[in-house]
């Protein structure tokens, strides 16, 4: 008697986490990198390289990673609807990091400025290569790095 | 002599910079989806759009990386990469086309004008001819570029599995926003 009390109660309660589980994984929202460790560090002149010498050999190493990049900042980007996206890399070449910052975080682009050596956290997204406008390779939900 | 030499050399370099702004383009444009279905609505963005628009020849493209579209929810975002779209075979999805009414638009007067898009449309891998109005709104030395496009999933052969046919339909709707400066060189 008492056995079977358990065993139905035991059944009701994992009933109970499955529903949880299954409410709290359809609902989840994307991590908040901030606290994320990176998959891998890597400065952003290797970063673009990598990619620019085998796309596909990058994409193993790189894509849907939260990646660590350090490097210069060439430029800050504000889009029309008030997006931020720090560009990292070097003057001279065309291809750059192009971070795009998370949109909670967006105030954090706004102080930094060009020339600053820096480090972000974001998942990468993959390479677009463009011969006329410079191929870059695209960081989203960003974050300044501590 | 000298004076007139100089002279049409100046008339014939600033005519030269004036042409100079042929192309526009931004790499921080913006996509939205949206679909809706009588029990749910998806709906993603993606702010990192390249786009490039010859104001001389109306030619316009644009492209953007399929997992850089952001979702609300993790789950969606994750079976959209994996299960439909299928984002590790097909990365990118692209158009190329031409603004058909290009003579109608005077891209040196501000101002709001319809824009006539014709082109071809790839997404996961499938090209299917497409056409639409948008607007181009000249402000300020930018063009700001409007476009909505409205497609079936099943012509770019993403298919939606029948225990979601509910959830998921199969008109999408996408918002294309890009502002466009003029690139240099």
């Amino acid at each position: 008697m008492f056995t079977k009390k358990i065993i139905v109660i035991s059944a009701a309660v994992a009933v109970m986490a499955g529903g949880i589980y299954g409410y709290s994984e359809y609902n989840r929202k994307p991590a908040n990198l901030e606290r994320v460790r990176p998959d891998v560090q890597v400065s952003a002149i290797e970063l673009i390289k990598t990619f620019e010498d085998n796309e596909q050999d990058a994409n193993a190493k790189f894509l849907d990673k939260v990646i660590s990049v350090k490097g210069k900042i060439k430029s800050v980007e504000k889009n029309d609807k008030g997006y931020y996206t720090v560009i990292l890399g070097e003057k001279e070449i065309m291809s750059s990091v192009r971070c795009s910052m998370d949109s909670v975080h967006q105030q954090k682009a706004a102080g930094l400025t060009a020339g600053t050596e820096i480090t972000m956290k974001g998942a990468c997204t993959g390479y677009n290569a463009d011969e006329l406008l410079g191929s870059d390779v695209i960081l989203n939900r960003c974050v300044v790095s501590k | 002599m000298n004076m007139k030499k100089m002279f049409f050399i100046a008339v014939i370099a600033f005519t030269v910079n004036v042409h100079a702004q042929d192309k526009y383009f931004t790499k921080s444009g913006s996509i939205s989806f949206q679909s809706k279905s009588p029990l749910e609505k998806i709906e993603a963005h993606n702010k990192s759009v390249t786009s490039v628009l010859d104001t001389k020849t109306g030619n316009f493209q644009f492209a953007v990386l399929m997992k850089g579209f952001e979702f609300e929810k993790a789950l969606m975002q994750e079976h959209f990469n994996e299960n439909y779209v299928e984002s590790h075979k097909f990365p990118k999805a692209e158009f190329k086309g031409q603004v058909v009414n290009n003579n109608d638009i005077n891209y040196t007067k501000d101002g709001s004008y319809t824009a006539k898009v014709k082109g071809k449309l790839t997404i996961h891998g499938e090209t299917k001819d497409v056409e639409t109005t948008g607007t181009v709104m000249v402000k300020g030395g930018k063009l700001l570029t409007s476009s909505i496009f409205n497609i079936q999933l099943s012509d770019y052969k993403v298919e939606i599995p029948k225990i979601v046919k509910e959830n998921i339909s199969n008109n999408v709707k996408i918002i294309v926003d890009c502002s466009l400066e003029p690139l240099k060189g």
